[in-house]
């Protein structure tokens, strides 16, 4: 019977489990949403070959925006991400080495203020820079719209054509008057 | 008081008006945009002026040309299927883009900026860059917060039937940046013939 009391009704125990779901569902969204406010670490280029300089920045670690940057997982070892120019990220650096194989790799960066850790990939590739595909010919960077469009020369014109019909109404107005036209 | 002749005013009307009409209606191609003169052609003796070592890769976000009032933002261009430089939309003055899958400014080798001369509107970001001199200077905010600050050594027209690819695009060995728009000779039915090209090379960063 104790037993029995103690026991929640069922309808209770599918809302448990709904809230508990809920909550989970929650903190699954909450996680990607943490991340796009900024706080992911953008690595430049993403695709490097092995001797490549590699920059990396974020927005992820505040005001003070300084961290531990750690590309060992690459083999390149601690790098540090000092405050940059613009307010509140911190960029750094570091070299890919030679030795490096193709493949993806996480670097990570551990905030110096709080215990936040940013990660971002970079991509390892044999792919030589000469392979880089380069544009050719011109660019259509024009229409002529400038043209025939001087506002200068336009307000020019306006002008002496208002000359032009004064010059016609005073005519009119002596000839009206029998001015000796 | 003597009076005005009426000669002397239906003479100033006619005049008025003609040269009104001749003003609003008249002539073609009468607002060309600056094009760099023959001087601003010719690379520095031995061609290679001294470059500031070359930074890092870092994308560029803003480019400024102080002497020609340009700062604009910079959005990442591709390439169009015949292989030319996608240019940015149209529809925004002050825009200029950058060749995304290329050289980064201030790194190694070509970077390339390009931007309109002009759209339906009127004259757009580039208008000026025909009027460039040698020595000014081209200012690139970069992600990583450093700017890279680039010399210009040429500004060249070329037609676009005569594109001289391997000089604009073609890798380098210092950090070159080239900007590009418009230019060269205008006709209503093919518009601009060519491009105006600014060659330029780091000689510094903050």
């Amino acid at each position: 019977m104790r037993r029995t009391a103690a026991r929640p009704p069922a309808g209770a125990m599918a809302g448990a489990a709904l809230a508990v779901a809920a909550v989970a569902a929650v903190g699954v969204l909450a996680v990607p949403a943490h991340g796009a406010e900024g706080g992911s670490l953008e690595v430049y280029p993403y695709s490097v070959e092995p001797g490549g300089r590699v920059t990396v920045n974020t927005k992820g670690c505040g005001e003070k925006a300084a961290a531990a940057g750690d590309a060992s997982a690459v083999g390149a070892g601690p790098f540090t991400l000092a405050p940059s120019a613009r307010k509140g990220e911190a960029v750094g650096q570091f070299r890919v080495p030679e030795s490096a194989q193709p493949g993806t790799y996480e670097i990570v960066a551990q905030c110096a203020a709080g215990d936040r850790e940013v990660k971002g990939d970079l991509v390892v590739t044999l792919m030589a820079a000469q392979g880089q595909v380069q544009p050719r010919g011109s660019v259509k960077t024009g229409v002529g719209g400038a043209l025939g469009n001087d506002p200068v020369r336009t307000a020019a014109g306006v002008t002496a054509l208002a000359v032009a019909a004064a010059g016609g109404t005073w005519l009119l107005h002596r000839r009206a008057r029998g001015d000796g036209i | 008081m003597p009076r005005i002749g009426n000669t002397a005013i239906a003479t100033v009307t006619v005049v008025a008006f003609c040269s009104g009409v001749w003003l609003l209606y008249g002539g073609d191609a009468t607002h060309v945009p600056p094009q760099p003169g023959a001087a601003e052609g010719v690379l520095d003796p031995g061609g290679e002026g001294l470059a500031a070592p070359a930074l890092p890769p870092s994308p560029p976000l803003r480019i400024r040309i102080p002497s020609i009032r340009v700062n604009a933002p910079l959005i990442g261009l591709g390439l169009t299927e015949s292989g030319n430089l996608n240019a940015p939309p149209a529809e925004d003055k002050n825009l200029a883009g950058w060749y995304e899958a290329g050289t980064t400014p201030g790194e190694k080798g070509t970077a390339i900026v390009a931007g309109h001369v002009d759209n339906t509107r009127g004259p757009a970001v580039f208008y000026d860059l025909g009027a460039l001199k040698k020595g000014s200077t081209v200012e690139v905010d970069r992600r990583d917060g450093g700017v890279a600050v680039f010399t210009v050594d040429a500004v060249e027209v070329y037609e676009a039937k005569d594109f001289p690819d391997e000089k604009v695009y073609g890798a380098a060995e210092r950090p070159e940046l080239r900007v590009i728009t418009c230019g060269g000779g205008y006709s209503r039915s093919t518009g601009y013939q060519g491009n105006v090209v600014v060659f330029a090379y780091l000689t510094g960063s903050r």
